[in-house]
């Protein structure tokens, strides 16, 4: 069983910001979450998810990432996942959010399944 | 042989960091009881949103309060009972709304009612109770399981 703890941290690039969330994002995390995105919302750079390391999201999660793309929609501004794991990717089909949300096109070709 | 159903009972406090506990402590019984890996990660979610919405919703008016589980795990299924002694909340009116986002823009979606969606979308059965506080009974087969 997946046990790591959740920790993110933010690698800025020319052109965009990328977030590496890591461990369990529920309840107990939601507001440091929040915290470390919120300053990157009005960024002129594509803001990238990268969940690669991600083991576990609840509905807070979930609700602060249709948040975000909210929030960065109506500014007219990018904000896009790669590397969603299988079991992340489920949840974000069963709700709905995975057409909200696009997969970051990187140097290779962009998967439709994100991992 | 159809045997007696095991009775576990977790009582924990209303706080999101013990959430946690929860979700290890049903890791262990549906692990033991055979369920496979996909449904343990469904059942994983559905049992953290019912004890989100207790830390969230249930005892607002008083300084600590409990949220207690009870897993019955049977033959064929395993069945958790989330239950609070604090604030009904009202089930009923967030099931449903809206969700799953299709046919809709971003401008029109919301995040209330994603964690009710939720334990809908990945439990087997999923009954709600309001009387002195909430309850959430939670059921989930085991695939493949004999009669």
């Amino acid at each position: 069983m997946d046990r790591k703890k959740f920790d993110m941290s933010v690698k800025e690039n020319a052109d965009s910001h990328t977030v590496y969330v890591s461990g369990e994002l529920d309840l107990a995390v939601a507001a440091q979450f929040r915290s470390v995105i919120e300053p990157l919302l009005p960024s002129d750079k594509e803001v990238i998810l990268n969940m690669r390391d991600l083991s576990y999201i609840d509905s807070t999660g979930m609700g602060i990432i249709i948040f975000f793309l909210k929030e960065r929609n109506e500014g007219g501004k990018a904000l896009s996942v790669e590397n969603v794991p299988q079991k992340i990717k489920k949840l974000f089909d069963l709700t709905g959010i995975t057409r909200f949300l696009p997969v970051h096109d990187g140097s290779s070709a962009a998967k439709a399944d994100g991992v | 042989m159809i045997s007696e159903p095991k009775r576990i009972f977790l009582s924990l406090p209303a706080e999101a960091e013990c959430i946690d506990i929860a979700r290890l402590t049903l890791y262990g019984i549906s692990s033991q009881m055979g369920f496979s890996y996909e449904d343990i990660e469904d059942m994983k979610v559905a049992v953290a949103e019912a004890c989100n919405n207790v830390v969230l919703h249930a005892y607002q008016e008083v300084e600590q309060g409990t949220i207690d589980l009870e897993f019955i795990a049977g033959d064929a299924e395993l069945t958790i009972t989330v239950s609070d002694s604090g604030a009904s909340f009202p089930y009923d009116q967030a099931a449903h709304a809206g969700i799953p986002y299709e046919g809709k823009s971003l401008e029109d979606i919301s995040a209330g009612g994603l964690g009710i969606y939720l334990m809908q979308a990945l439990m087997d059965r999923v009954e709600m109770e309001q009387e002195s506080g909430s309850k959430v009974v939670l059921t989930k087969y085991r695939t493949g399981a004999s009669d």
